[in-house]
């Protein structure tokens, strides 16, 4: 179907061609607009891997079993974690797809488009998807969804991404007892979400906005069906290609496929999550004895430990997933910019990553933001230069470094390791780490408030998204109490330019921030990876843990 | 622990202790192997600073690839590329000096408690019995799961930990003890005598007390390092980077399929020392017989 | 009788008073809150400051341990599913009743609906050891006990003193190494599932050895201490020198008498073998109770947490009040004062 071009392709084009946006970036941006994916690859001179399609010559039936942990699901729209996801995207399915590329392309859209102005999201459904229980997909459905994670009383973590163009902050004319106003939120208009006919929704957004496609890919952003109100649980009705039939927490979840599916497959009769605990040996047992088919995850250490199985294959992918060292710059030892910059020159990445990560991982430049962005903007390299680093310690006034207690968690193993890693780098320049470990729990309980410790961040696509979750004065999630009034002002100036080329100046500059004063160490880029059955077919390991059990068949 | 009713099943005897027990000991071959394992990790976790070994938290990069045992690392190295001989030897350091000081540290509260329970009798052994009912209805790992996960990893609160899960069982051997000696004639002549309370505790109940208490604390020690293991390898252990043998297999189990000894070796490191503990409070219970 | 049942009833209630409030004041060292926990890790400061408000978690403790008493006794509804909180918790027995354990923070659904099963389940783990325990501790303890200090007592005592020193994750490490590396013949993981190509036995084997590998040496120790008491009194040397056939001896009189005192040893192991099941549990990804414990006391789930202490003191008091009963059973000069 021919689709009308977004004015600013033709702009976006050109940019590539002159080498001002990377084809990486372009791609990402002109399928956002609308482009086609296949359009897109094809302008950009790439072959289309084709992300969501999916061969039909796959062997048939069977069960498969994958190890995961199966944790407590309330509401499929409030999920926190990966693990739950996934349990629930076998039965409910989302508006979009962002395959492994960073390009999103439409899943129970056909496609959409949007408005010059970027303002106006117009998406059409497909018009060949049913529910199970039979009745057809509709605009009513997606109305019912968007609207319902954009309500603050559900308190679905969308409503962050909704807020600030469909989404507006509001006083409530009430004060808590601090005498502090309570905010609350809501659409900003009656008609930000609105149903056009049976097969096709439109989003007016009080500001421009180019990430929805991508925003309707977050991981709760499932189409439920209305009539169970939020609840999930074994035979909650979906559009997706399997039926849960048995969940038991901390034990098993159990699918059977659907047979009129609207999409490709499922090929395997049943699926199954089998949750193994916490232990990683268990994980590896219980591959080694084949009692499970395959992994939702694996760290570097269970990788090396399974490859030598003749029936496992590995799977990796390259992901903006790291560790960071990030300390309270208002603590005595971490004042000084200096010492937060000796403390980057004191790293070894190379070692880190063969130690830490077994050499699965790319070398990270302490300002998170990855060669994968789109956004990146390469700065000169640096590498590690003790010398430079005591002299540094010393211009702050710790010739002789000094002590200080580091809060880690024991698990996952791979974030404990490299904890273990820098501290016993960071000796060699004079600066003496006591790790404190806490239980995972705890140590969530702390997070925030812990002056110096080694926290995991996920994956994201956009570099942007994690800088403003984790580095801008005052937000929830800035663990590190980092507050920089430029940084501030140039992370709001590059979310607000849509031309990638003037926002690379920007980039460059708040990049060049967090290695001269930001308060973290960032080592990597840790490359994700799991282990499967070699009989499993059709497997392709997702940056974002994505589980994806229809496009899977065992060999026969 | 059970443990404890070991040393019930024997009658406690008075003035065992005059002659030469030491000499006895010598003779039992059990003890004597027992000695031998406790010594030689004894002797290494003290020597550990002198003897040519690697840093115990030193990371060798070029082992990772192959960290099974070979000229430079003898029993290879853990999976960030520390020396296992080095991490086993520095381990011990930490164990030898935990689990006994807790032990004693327990057997302290727990004697004192007990004395004064069997000693006095009436409300006193009441209120410490009924007290010591409570801590010995939970199952021990339980009560050190919760203490330690609450209160946090660190040699002070395992001591801690200890000492509330020990003591009142050492309380309730000695206060057995002491009800079957308060009524001795040594223990009524010192009475009339006139010798203060705290003397005829001090000197004429704890000397006769000894060697059942003596047994007691090695099979204490022993289960001690039993549980510091434990708690090592549910991830409650001592704070990395300091090596800690439970810890240590718990990481190996991740790579037990391809290097099994990374979680062998600091298996059969704390095996052998308990079993040396065991082996001796056996021998030592042998030679000290009635 | 009737006032010794009385007695030991009333003991057992006030050990588990202690208990609980002794689990309850530990509990307050733990950084954090019961509304960051049931919020998660990455709610607002601001909605668990209201939640906590709304469960009034910051009252002083005493007050808070009553309130956990009233929903246990029914006497009040759980704050925690009171539906102001949004926090969207229900127990299909509703808030208030008789044995409301209240609402597990780690696994967001109702400690009844989980505890039992995983109870269930540790309690076929711990019986199966159990039943392989009592006789191969018999048969050891009696073997070693016929003749003190001869060669059979000695290397059987060996025997035992290494069993007892080999801690369970110790002996699930060799045991893994040997039977599922080594010579793969058994699952090494015990999830309790049909559909994993092993059998349910199969996945039983190893959880149980690490179980009675550690245990049965202790009590075969016991056994020996007392059949050694049983071999010196007058009727068994009298039996002796009248030529009785050692069989006969052992099971006609012997074994009788050897096993008053290890009895109550024996049911202690009950309460034993729950320590030991944490970590077996763990190694071996089995569903039980003493993982769940282990987790509760990691995450800091009270709830769940009181109840396994509450079940844990149950089994150890009642186990030694049957311990009691038994040993005036088999010992009749034995009479309850």
């Amino acid at each position: 179907m021919e689709k009308p071009v977004h004015p600013y392709i033709p702009t976006l084009i050109e940019e590539m061609n002159e080498g001002a946006i990377s084809r990486r970036d372009f791609l990402r941006r002109a399928t956002l607009l609308g482009l086609s994916a296949a359009a897109a690859y094809s302008v950009a001179g790439m072959a289309d891997p084709s992300g969501t399609a999916i061969a039909q010559d796959m062997p048939k039936g069977g069960n498969l079993r994958i190890g995961m942990r199966c944790m407590e699901i309330k509401d499929p729209h409030l999920v926190d974690f990966a693990e739950k996801s996934n349990v629930v995207r076998q039965v409910c399915e989302f508006l979009t797809f962002t395959n492994r590329d960073n390009i999103t392309e439409p899943f129970l859209l056909e496609r959409w488009e949007v408005s010059e102005d970027l303002k106006t999201w117009t998406l059409f459904l497909r018009k060949d998807v049913k529910w199970r229980n039979g009745r057809q997909f509709n605009a009513d459905d997606v109305v019912w969804n968007l609207k319902r994670v954009a309500d603050p009383a559900v308190g679905s973590s969308m409503l962050g991404l909704f807020t600030g163009y469909l989404v507006q902050e509001i006083e409530t004319g009430e004060k808590d007892e601090a005498g502090n106003p309570k905010k609350s939120s809501k659409l900003w208009a009656d008609n930000a979400i609105e149903k056009v006919d049976d097969h096709t929704v439109r989003l007016n957004a009080f500001a421009p906005q180019i990430a929805v496609p991508e925003h309707l890919f977050h991981y709760v952003m499932f189409m439920l069906d209305p009539e169970e109100n939020g609840a999930f649980g074994p035979g909650s009705n979906g559009t997706g290609p399997f039926e849960m039939t048995e969940y038991t927490v901390g034990k098993n979840a159990r699918f059977k496929a659907r047979t009129d599916y609207w999409g490709g497959g499922p090929f395997i009769d049943t699926f199954e999550y089998v949750d193994l605990g916490d232990n990683p040996g268990a994980a590896i047992a219980a591959m080694a004895s084949k009692q499970v088919d395959g992994l939702s995850e694996a760290d570097a250490v269970q990788i090396n430990a399974m490859k030598a199985f003749p029936h496992v294959a590995v799977h990796g992918v390259q992901t903006t997933q790291t560790a960071v060292m990030r300390m309270h710059p208002d603590v005595e030892q971490f004042k000084d910019k200096r010492v937060r910059k000796a403390m980057r020159l004191g790293i070894d990445r190379d070692a880190v990553i063969q130690t830490a990560l077994l050499g699965a991982g790319v070398p990270g430049e302490d300002h998170h933001v990855a060669p994968s962005h789109p956004e990146y903007f390469p700065l000169p390299k640096y590498s590690r230069d003790v010398e430079k680093a005591k002299a540094l310690l010393a211009e702050a006034g710790f010739p002789d470094g000094f002590e200080v207690d580091m809060t880690t968690r024991p698990d996952p193993n791979w974030e404990f390791n490299t904890s273990q890693v820098m501290a016993e780098q960071l000796k060699e320049i004079g600066i003496r780490i006591n790790i404190k470990t806490l239980p995972s729990a705890q140590y969530w309980e702390v997070w925030t408030s812990s002056p110096f410790s080694v926290t995991g961040w996920g994956h994201r696509p956009l570099a942007i998204m994690t800088l403003a979750l984790a580095y801008r004065s005052n937000q929830a999630w800035n663990e590190s109490k980092f507050s920089n009034a430029e940084f501030d002002a140039l992370l709001t100036e590059a979310e607000g330019i849509l031309d990638p080329k003037e926002r690379s100046k920007v980039m460059a500059r708040i990049e060049e921030i967090m290695q001269e004063e930001g308060p973290i160490v960032q080592p990597y880029w840790r490359v994700f990876s799991t282990v499967m059955d070699k009989k499993v077919l059709g497997f392709e390991l997702h940056p974002s843990q994505y589980i994806q059990a229809h496009k899977y068949a065992i060999a026969a | 622990m059970a443990q404890s009713e070991v040393i019930q099943g024997a009658i406690p005897t008075a003035r065992v202790w005059g002659r030469s027990p030491w000499t006895l000991v010598l003779r039992s071959r059990t003890a004597m192997i027992g000695l031998a394992l406790v010594l030689f990790w004894v002797v290494v976790a003290v020597a550990a600073p002198v003897l040519p070994l690697y840093s115990p938290t030193a990371q060798d990069v070029t082992a990772l690839a192959d960290p099974t045992p070979s000229a430079t690392h003898w029993l290879g190295t853990d999976i960030l590329g520390r020396d296992m001989v080095a991490r086993l030897i520095f381990g011990a350091r930490t164990v030898l000096v935990v689990a006994p000081l807790s032990v004693a540290v327990a057997m302290l509260v727990g004697v004192t408690l007990g004395m004064l329970a069997g000693y006095y009798g009436g409300w006193v052994d009441a209120v410490i019995s009924r007290f010591s009912d409570v801590i010995l209805a939970f199952p021990v790992l339980v009560l050190y799961v919760i203490l330690i996960a609450n209160i946090g990893p660190s040699v002070i609160n395992i001591v801690i930990a200890t000492t509330i899960a020990s003591a009142p069982g050492i309380g309730r051997i000695t206060r057995g003890l002491v009800l079957g000696l308060r009524e001795q004639e040594y223990v009524a002549a010192a009475k009339l005598r006139g010798e203060s309370t705290p003397y005829i505790m001090l000197v004429e109940l704890l000397p006769n007390c000894r060697s059942m208490l003596i047994v007691d604390a090695c099979l204490r020690i022993g289960y001690t390092i039993i549980t510091i293991g434990i708690l090592g390898f549910l991830g409650l252990g001592l704070p990395p980077p300091n090596p800690d043998w439970g810890g240590m297999v718990k990481e190996g189990t991740t790579v037990i399929n391809v290097w099994p000894l990374m979680s062998v070796a600091p298996s059969i490191a704390i095996v052998s020392l308990v079993l040396g503990f065991n082996l001796l409070a056996d021998g030592l219970r042998e030679a000290w017989k009635p | 009788m009737a006032t010794f049942l009385f007695k030991r009833l009333s003991m057992m209630v006030l050990t588990m008073v202690a208990a609980s409030f002794l689990v309850f004041a530990v509990s307050e060292f733990t950084p954090g809150s019961v509304a960051r926990k049931s919020l998660g890790p990455f709610a607002t400061q601001q909605q668990v400051d209201i939640l906590t408000e709304k469960l009034r978690a910051n009252d002083p403790l005493l007050v808070r341990y009553f309130r956990w008493v009233g929903v246990l006794l029914g006497a009040i509804p759980d704050p925690l599913q009171d539906p102001s909180t949004g926090l969207n918790f229900t127990d299909p027995r509703g808030a208030q009743y008789f044995g409301n354990f209240g609402y597990s923070t780690l696994n967001k659904l109702p400690v009844n609906d989980v505890i039992w099963d995983r109870l269930a389940n540790t309690a076929l783990l711990a019986g199966l050891a159990f039943l392989l325990i009592v006789p191969l501790s018999i048969a050891f303890g009696v073997l070693s006990g016929l003749k003190e200090g001869g060669a059979l007592d000695r290397t059987l005592s060996v025997v035992c003193i290494t069993f007892t020193s080999i801690p369970e994750f110790a002996s699930g490490v060799f045991l893994v190494t040997l039977f599922v590396i080594l010579w793969p013949v058994l699952p090494g993981t015990s999830q309790l599932d049909e559909g994993s190509g092993w059998p349910i036995a199969s996945q039983l084997v190893l959880p149980v050895a690490v179980l009675v590998i550690y245990d049965f040496g202790y009590v075969a120790r016991m056994i020996r201490v007392s059949m050694i008491g049983v071999m010196e009194r007058p009727f068994i040397r009298t039996a002796v020198l009248k030529g009785m056939s050692t069989r006969r001896m052992v099971f006609g009189h012997a074994l009788r008498n050897a096993m008053i005192a290890p009895f109550t040893v024996l049911l202690l192991q009950i309460n034993f073998l729950i320590s030991g099941v944490v970590v077996t549990e763990l190694v071996f990804a089995y569903p039980g109770f003493g993982r769940l414990l282990l987790e509760a006391s990691l995450f800091g789930d009270i709830a769940t947490l009181e109840a396994a202490t509450l079940i844990t003191v149950a089994i150890a008091v009642t186990t030694q009040f049957i311990g009691d009963l038994g040993y005036m059973l088999l010992d009749p000069r034995i009479r309850v004062s």
